[in-house]
């Protein structure tokens, strides 16, 4: 890779986008073997904006099996602890998820908490099947146990930007995943 | 059973694409900077593909939204107006605001947007898209940064669909008439 400037709020470049793009291949390849021979109305990836909508464009568009593409949008209520993971979905997905199999995108898995309520919520719809896709994971920070189906990466408990994930809805859009120096969110 | 059965022929490789988003973004990496960032506002779902390859490239600091709209169907399509499934969550108001779009065909859903937006006083507003149809337009519309110029055909991928089909294919391409003529009928 060519020398880049980085933004001044960012420590090091934990993935650099070829590591990235070769693991989401990786990750397409797998999805693809497993999905095999389903029909298009019947494979729905969801993705849960804003954080994993980089990552969806790039899987997506590396599967080989037909498929639907939905997004949801969720916000915190301000008034539930976080511990019980709920969150208001401002945005459902358009297609019903009854009898289809589902398989969830989502950019990080931090403590659980939210993926295991999206889990409880699209499980108690029906699907034909339910899985997890995730780009990051930070086993450190796990607070609830949750089945995940495909791994992009383990990283530490750093706070990291790029790739579809935030500081303050700045560095979204980076082609890498950068942790951020402790300065910027301190 | 092959997605490809129903596709014709590619119109718009993956290469051609990649090159022209480049372009795009060099456009607007002249034309903004960090003083003002803009804020970039993709329209679901057809343009999340192009979203995401476009941002990845500007250089400047910037914010992304995303809005997604449905038509009423009936017999409201020639006014253009659409039901917003998903708002924008932050406000507007003397901002740079850049729409991301898929396609501009008849440009009235897109005319509606530019009108309801215009309505919450932005500072300025332009519109990027990687596809126009000239030929289709009902109605006039300012496209600042368009990808492409395609004919009156069936297009799908990168972010275009029939029926929810084949919107993750890396290219665009033309859909066989026999798959969608059946459909008008």
């Amino acid at each position: 890779m060519t020398k880049m400037v980085l933004p001044d709020s960012v420590e090091r470049i934990l993935l650099d986008e070829a590591t990235i793009q070769q693991r989401v291949v990786a990750l397409a390849e797998q999805i693809t073997a497993d999905y095999a021979g389903i029909r298009n109305e019947d494979f729905l990836l969801i993705g849960v904006l804003k954080g994993s909508f980089i990552f969806l464009a790039d899987l997506s568009r590396r599967l080989n099996v037909p498929h639907r593409v939905d997004f949801i949008a969720l916000s915190s209520y301000a008034d539930t602890a976080e511990a019980s993971g709920a969150v208001r979905m401002i945005m459902d997905t358009r297609a019903d998820v009854a009898g289809r199999h589902v398989l969830i995108v989502e950019d990080i898995l931090d403590t659980g908490y939210t993926i295991s309520y999206l889990q409880r919520v699209f499980s108690a719809r029906q699907p034909a099947s339910l899985r997890t896709c995730v780009l990051l994971s930070k086993p450190e920070r796990r607070v609830v146990e949750v089945p995940v189906d495909y791994l992009g990466f383990e990283i530490p408990d750093v706070w990291v930007v790029g790739y579809g994930l935030d500081f303050a809805d700045r560095f979204r859009t980076l082609p890498y995943i950068a942790a951020l120096k402790p300065s910027a969110y301190q | 059973m092959s997605m490809y059965d129903d596709i014709a022929k590619v119109l718009i490789t993956e290469q051609q694409i990649q090159a022209r988003v480049r372009e795009l973004a060099a456009e607007l990496n002249d034309r903004y900077d960090d003083d003002a960032p803009p804020l970039f506002v993709c329209i679901l779902k057809g343009a999340y593909m192009f979203m995401s390859d476009l941002t990845r490239h500007l250089k400047f600091r910037h914010e992304i939204e995303f809005m997604e709209v449905s038509s009423y169907g009936g017999g409201t399509r020639s006014s253009g107006v659409v039901r917003i499934l998903l708002d924008l969550e932050s406000n507007i108001e003397n901002r740079n605001v850049v729409i991301v779009e898929d396609i501009v065909d008849s440009g009235r859903t897109l005319d509606y947007i530019l009108r309801n937006f215009r309505t919450r006083n932005p500072l300025n507003l332009r519109v990027a898209t990687l596809l126009s149809k000239p030929s289709r337009r009902e109605i006039n519309v300012p496209v600042n940064y368009m990808g492409f110029e395609v004919p009156d055909e069936f297009v799908i991928g990168y972010g275009l669909d029939f029926k929810e089909q084949y919107r993750n294919l890396p290219f665009i391409g033309v859909l066989k008439p026999e798959v969608y003529a059946t459909e008008e009928a």
